[in-house]
């Protein structure tokens, strides 16, 4: 297919902005539809399959890592369809374009955008179907369609007697043409959309069955590991193949891009071997700086250059010098791993000129870059399978292990599984970045009438476009990859979204303050970014909601009430600050030894307010009870709403109470659980979810339940001890 | 060097180095996927299996010291195609997010109502706080425990010693 110019700079801005240079792809339609008379099988669009045996298949487009897409999704064709979601398997999509992410342009699974984006087209998906369905008996009835019904996957008569089953009707179904646009189910007469249901893939997950891409089994597979520069960006030059060769279940060892690959019948040979392994680095661009020296640069560029505007109402320096109080703060966030619990691997098989790859991938079309970069294979001839991932959080965004594992299998020519050790995990990963934060607050009359708040350090856009760009242009020549990266980043905010990953949650500073200044001074370390659970909502909600609590106290007013009086224009806002204040008791003392804190975040159009109730014990903090007030419009399935927002919860407090990453000349510090800490059950708070009921459209919530609990936490530390919590991890 | 094992009740014997860890022979030598490889150190619990009836960390369990020994993994939990009940719990109660550590955390939770039909809450957290869940299902986890807690199990598991 050609492109022509006016296509390449069509663009469209995610609504969490979190991404990417979007195209719109015209005419490559690569999903055969319709009815297949030797299987049986009619499909009516892309997402269905239904069978003369009324097997109902639906293609899922987004990966399930834990967020419940298999399952919301699932429910809203099934919703329009007429089908209990329970009697549809599920099949996860491969790599096509009408697959994508229409936020991003990307077969991309992110953002806390699968269901927002889904809402519309799916149902639309399934009431054509069912459309077209109802349209086939009525005319083996010869009734009027209209005055038929549907009913868990059969077309009932007008008479209320007789009936045919889906699967009777799909050959003839196929011949409908639906003309005009297809009605939607009013919410009265919804079945399973915003009620209580199961989870459709908890059976699998209880009994061992659902394959992740660690379960992948392939005829005479061998097992591989990597072993990678201990600085990012070192070059192996050498190592001692002869030794590491000689040694049990060995085959193969090599040098690849990434490091050296061992090649072993098992994996615990591997591994092995692995340790025999003696590497001669060339680290002449290998990463070598420090926490510190991080930081250091941090605020050496926060002086010398204030950064780009971002946004600007009034003029704060006025404020400033017209106030009776300036307050000013800085906050420090370190770097964070994922630790998804399943650690990176990807399985791969390169045969008949053509590379298949089993892996858990956020992003399976930029994993098919990733897979063609260090071969002669183009995108084309790589399928990716998509499996259940075991933790995605945004680590699986960036393709780096199936790029390593294509890399072997195509010199080795046999299925090869590839593995990373839960070290390499913690060492080699991408991570979320390190930040620093300039606040100022001018006080005057009680009021606050200046907010400056400078961001400091990099954007993950510069680091994920290496395969973002080629993704979309999967046809493109290799030798054009990096320059498609660097065109996009050119063109950021002029032909491809604007990188909001720094500022994103800044910028949309809800208190209504006279003057306020935005800024992002952009600069960055060297080190490995990417997103993160909430990714840039996750160290500006520390900030912004640590910085209210601050001009609060400096006002000497309560701090519900504080911002509560600057939310006149943000009803949604005040309404879930409201209900959370008033589920916790707030205003209440708080039970002996123990203070709450507040805050209140919006994050990928989703409102949350918490109060965390928390005291130190034994020298330790211990966080009692999380309270939660969440507005995510309507809702599709409680139960997962719940779990994500109260997931969200516990996994922000592992980064507020353990999370850090450092470096030391270029190598992490840490390794495993033992020093990169997830929060355990007996440390886990009691958790309530309140849920606004809406009318509004769907918002994610996969991230939302992230940011708001940092500062709320620290906040209730500061109401306890008297002691402000400018860096993250806090401490007692 | 060859090891024999019984894993949910069938017999196998396996050819591999005496160090390779229980894990990574009943996932790719006898086939067994459902138990995980999470930390490799014994920190996290994904790769909980019983041995002999006790619970052990398989990843950090060298084949050679378990020869000969009983083992049941998730697989072997249901009894003649019935669920356990903890499996049951754990569908009803809706746990799983991403599911990967659910089959240690099951195995635990086996373990402990094997011995204590009737665990307390504090008990219950006891046993089960060394499991880790990076998606924070916790809270489900405990709910779903104390819904099967002084119910009938009908899993039995294998004698200690045997």
């Amino acid at each position: 297919m050609t492109m022509n110019r006016r296509d390449f700079l069509k663009v469209s801005t995610g609504a969490s902005g979190s991404l990417i240079l979007a195209v719109s792809i015209p005419g490559c339609a690569s999903i055969q539809t319709g009815f297949e008379p030797e299987t049986g099988e009619w499909k009516p669009d892309v997402w269905l399959e239904l069978s003369r045996d009324d097997d109902i298949v639906f293609t899922l487009a987004r990966v399930e890592m834990g967020q419940g897409a298999y399952t919301g999704l699932t429910t809203l064709i099934a919703e329009e369809l007429d089908v209990d979601p329970a009697r549809i398997s599920v099949k996860f999509a491969p790599v096509a374009p009408e697959y994508r992410n229409p936020l991003f342009g990307l077969q991309l699974t992110g953002g806390s955008t699968s269901l927002a984006t889904s809402w519309k087209p799916l149902r639309e998906a399934g009431a054509s179907a069912r459309q077209m369905l109802v349209m086939a008996a009525a005319r083996v009835w010869e009734v009027n369609a209209s005055d038929c019904t549907t009913e868990d996957g059969r077309v009932v008569h007008p008479n209320g007697i007789d009936s045919l089953r889906y699967g009777q009707l799909v050959e003839l179904a196929d011949k409908e043409v639906i003309r005009g646009d297809v009605a939607l189910k009013p919410k009265s007469e919804w079945k399973y959309i915003g009620r209580q249901a199961g989870k459709l893939d908890a059976h699998a997950k209880v009994t061992g069955k659902a394959v992740y891409g660690m379960d992948v089994d392939l005829p005479d597979m061998v097992y591989a590991v990597m072993t990678r520069s201990p600085r990012y960006g070192g070059v192996a030059r050498g190592f001692n193949r002869s030794e590491v060769i000689g040694l049990p279940g060995v085959q193969d060892a090599f040098i690849t891009e990434r490091g050296v690959a061992v090649v072993a019948n098992s994996y615990w040979q591997a591994r092995k071997a692995q340790q025999a392994l003696q590497v001669d680095w060339d680290m002449t661009d290998a990463l070598d700086t420090s926490t510190e020296q991080v930081f250091e640069g941090y605020r050496r560029a926060a002086s010398d250059d204030s950064g780009v505007k971002e946004r600007t109402e009034g003029s704060v320096s006025k404020a400033a010098e017209q106030a009776e109080k300036l307050v000013e703060a800085e906050y420090e966030q370190p770097y964070l791993a994922h630790a998804t619990m399943e650690p990176m691997n990807a399985t791969a098989w390169y045969h008949d000129g053509k590379l298949e790859v089993w892996a858990p991938t956020q992003a399976p079309d930029l994993g098919r870059i990733a897979a063609a970069r260090h071969s002669d294979l183009s995108p084309g001839d790589v399928n990716i399978h998509t499996t259940f991932l075991g933790g995605g959080f945004g680590r699986r965004l960036t393709q780096d292990y199936i790029e390593e594992v294509s890399a072997v299998a195509y010199q080795l020519k046999v299925p090869v599984k590839l593995i990373w050790s839960r070290e390499e995990d913690t060492r080699h990963g991408f991570l979320r970045p390190a930040m620093l934060h300039r606040m100022k607050g001018s006080l005057a009359d009680g009021q606050l009438t200046g907010w400056q708040h400078q961001i400091v350090g990099p954007q993950v856009l510069d680091w994920y476009v290496r395969n973002a760009a080629p993704a979309q242009y999967p046809w493109a020549p290799k030798f054009l990859y990096d320059t498609l990266g660097k065109v996009g980043l050119m063109a950021e905010g002029i032909a491809t979204p604007k990188d909001i990953s720094a500022i994103e949650g800044a910028v949309g500073y809800p208190y209504q303050v006279p003057n306020i200044s935005v800024r992002h001074t952009h600069t960055d370390p060297g080190v490995p970014i990417t997103w993160w659970r909430s990714v840039g909502y996750s160290h500006n909600g520390f900030a912004v909601e640590t910085f209210m609590d601050e001009l609060a106290y400096e006002s000497g007013e309560d701090p519900m009430q504080f911002r509560r009086k600057m939310l006149d224009s943000e009803p949604r806002h005040r309404e879930v600050l409201d209900r959370a204040a008033r589920l916790a008791g707030w205003g209440e003392p708080a039970p002996e030894g123990r203070a709450r804190g507040i805050a209140l975040f919006k994050s990928f159009g989703t409102y949350v307010a918490q109060v965390v109730e928390a005291g130190v014990e034994n020298g330790e903090i211990k966080v009692h009870k999380v309270t939660c007030s969440v507005d995510c419009g309507q809702v599709v399935n409680p139960r997962i709403v719940e779990d994500q927002i109260a997931g969200g919860i516990l996994f922000g407090l592992t980064a507020a109470l353990y999370g850090e990453i450092n470096f030391d000349q270029g190598e992490i510090r840490q390794s495993n659980f033992h020093d990169y800490r997830l929060l355990q059950l007996h440390q886990a708070p009691e958790v309530v979810v309140d849920i606004v009921d809406s009318n509004a459209e769907p918002t994610g919530v996969g991230e939302p339940g992230v940011p708001p609990v940092i500062p709320a936490l620290g906040n209730a530390l500061f109401a306890l001890t008297g002691k402000r919590q400018r860096r993250l991890p806090l401490t007692a | 060097m060859a090891f024999s094992l019984t894993v949910n009740g069938h017999r196998h014997t396996v050819d591999v180095d005496p160090d390779t860890p229980l894990l990574w022979v009943v996932r790719d030598e006898i086939g067994l996927k459902g138990t995980k490889f999470g930390c490799g150190a014994g920190l996290c619990g994904a790769c909980t299996v019983h041995v002999n009836g006790q619970p052990a960390r398989s990843c950090s369990t060298p084949i050679e010291l378990v020869d000969g020994a009983d083992i049941t993994t998730i697989e072997g939990l249901e009894t003649e195609g019935r669920l356990h009940p903890l499996q049951q719990a754990w569908i009803d109660e809706g746990v799983p997010q991403c599911g990967y550590c659910q089959s240690g955390q099951i195995m635990t939770a086996a373990h402990l109502l094997a011995n204590n039909a009737s665990p307390s809450r504090d008990e219950i957290v006891t046993a089960m706080t060394g499991n880790l869940c990076r998606c924070g299902t916790y809270a489900r986890i405990v709910a779903a425990v104390e819904a099967v807690a002084g119910g009938v199990g009908q899993y039995e598991p294998a004698p200690e010693d045997a």
